[in-house]
């Protein structure tokens, strides 16, 4: 479904993904971890072809996201980090211009949206203005225009930033549901997330990718000592940290037995 | 076509959610109105002449609000992103937006046509003078529209958007004014870019080819840097 060689991107001096290199199969749900600034959201804007890469290239179902963008991107439903929503509008007028701009057929076009107000149940808030509605709901609105031409690729970034306990769980488990039938990417530093949802972790660092494993061999390979002589299995943040911070390191290194148990 | 079409019909939608389009229009027709009134009452002739001079004048002012949120607001409220990863290109967005605003622009100018018809009701005016002058109005609207859309792409604040659209429409206005500086080749590049002049042509009647290319290249070229400027990301 996508290929991804040597991508690399600077902003001027500041080089924000560095040689970046990766497949993902159809079906498959992969989970981008990393800390802000790592590039997670550059390499999802590059697969969106928002934005260009510096070097490298980009291939979705064999086109190139490039050349070949108007394409790729009738593949794609992608929700920013900030939900991009028209907040004047009203809920049903944006997924009106949303299906439109999306080259939904006319005749179509009902039926999906409906679906996608039934999907992210948004049914009581179809003549809403979006400024109106709870962080919640606006983030299902965002999700909403994201599948309303039913991609084959969904890019979520950060679909649960800044919501509440009851908001993320409804949010995670309207992720869940869409899942199905679909490649899915989503990028979070809610983990326990990431480990509900992905089958693989990309862990990306400095714009490099440190860890490309399925989410299962990743949590088998990873164990620290608790003090008996035996070895845990660490949790995904335990992993991310061990990767990420010194300091914190230090103080799981002193668990830690091995890397393979 | 179809989506330059639902862009078009979005932008359009956008003004008359906001009081931005009704502030425009009430404050426009009304100091037409007067004005329309105090030069027929002072001037005593059927024509309009002057009263496309007023608009021209207030089109410098009213253009650049019309216009700064075009792109200015898409940027900063991240619904760049929503428009450039729809399967849209790039050249549909700009003139979709353009045509929105372009469309809410003639909206304005038609109800100004009432002043036709009333001076048609008292005698016989020149016909063709006004639809001629009409013509130059719209040309100019239209170039003055693109002159704005064209500086919202450059920022995200909407209030640098309309700043920078001002200075480029009173340069270009004010133009005119230091031909007396300059002789030669110098004289005849300002005195044709300077919207003035061709305007002035269209008020008498007269619509050359070199005033329709002024206009048209005019929209062309800023349509064309708008196009760029979206492109280029590190605007972004």
């Amino acid at each position: 479904m996508i290929i991804t060689k040597n991508i690399s991107k600077h902003f001027g001096s500041f080089q924000a993904l560095s040689d970046v290199s990766f497949e993902i199969n159809k079906g498959e749900i992969v989970g981008f971890l990393g800390r802000n600034g790592a590039g997670k959201t550059t390499l999802m804007r590059i697969l969106t072809s928002f934005l260009p890469t510096s070097t490298g290239t980009v291939l979705i179902d064999g086109d190139d996201v490039a050349k070949h963008s108007i394409i790729t991107r009738q593949k794609i439903g992608y929700l920013p980090e900030t939900p991009p929503l028209y907040l004047n509008m009203t809920v049903k007028d944006y997924l009106k211009f949303a299906a439109e701009i999306k080259g939904i057929p006319a005749k179509k076009r009902r039926r999906q949206f409906e679906s996608v107000m039934a999907e992210c149940q948004l049914e009581d808030m179809a003549g809403k203005i979006i400024a109106t509605l709870s962080k919640g709901y606006k983030q299902r609105v965002g999700i909403a225009q994201a599948i309303i031409h039913e991609p084959k690729l969904l890019i979520l970034d950060e679909p649960t930033s800044g919501l509440d306990p009851i908001q993320n769980l409804q949010i995670r488990n309207l992720i869940k549901n869409l899942k199905d039938q679909r490649t899915v990417i989503i990028s979070t530093h809610t983990l326990s997330e990431i480990e509900h949802i992905a089958q693989r972790v990309l862990m990306i660092k400095s714009g490099k990718i440190i860890i490309d494993e399925p989410l299962d061999s990743l949590m088998r390979s990873h164990s620290f000592d608790e003090g008996s002589g035996q070895s845990r299995a660490m949790n995904l943040e335990d992993i991310f940290i061990h990767h990420h911070s010194d300091q914190k390191t230090q103080n799981i290194d002193s668990k830690l037995v091995n890397e393979n148990g | 076509m179809d989506k330059v079409y639902f862009i078009a019909k979005k932008e359009l939608l956008t003004y008359f959610k906001s009081p931005v389009a009704y502030i425009s229009l009430v404050l426009s027709i009304s100091v037409f109105n007067v004005f329309f009134f105090l030069i027929i009452d002072q001037n005593r002739e059927l024509s309009l002449r002057d009263v496309f001079h007023v608009m021209e004048f207030m089109f410098l002012f009213l253009v650049p609000i019309m216009t700064m949120r075009l792109f200015s607001e898409e940027k900063a409220s991240g619904t760049m992103e929503f428009l450039m990863t729809a399967p849209v290109t790039n050249t549909a967005i700009v003139l979709g937006k353009y045509i929105g605003v372009l469309v809410f622009f003639s909206i304005l100018i038609s109800l100004t046509l009432i002043y036709f018809v009333i001076i048609e009701f008292f005698g016989s005016p020149d016909r063709v003078t006004i639809i001629s002058g009409y013509c130059g109005v719209w040309l100019e609207g239209a170039f003055f529209i693109a002159v704005g859309m064209m500086t919202s792409s450059w920022t995200r604040n909407q209030i640098v958007a309309a700043m920078m659209s001002y200075v480029i429409l009173f340069f270009l206005y004010f133009l005119i004014n230091f031909t007396k500086y300059f002789s030669g080749a110098a004289e005849s590049i300002i005195q044709y870019m300077s919207t003035l002049t061709h305007l002035e042509h269209f008020i008498v009647g007269v619509i050359t080819p070199s005033d329709l290319a002024y206009y048209l290249s005019g929209i062309f070229i800023c349509i064309v840097f708008t196009r760029l400027s979206i492109e280029n990301r590190m605007f972004q």
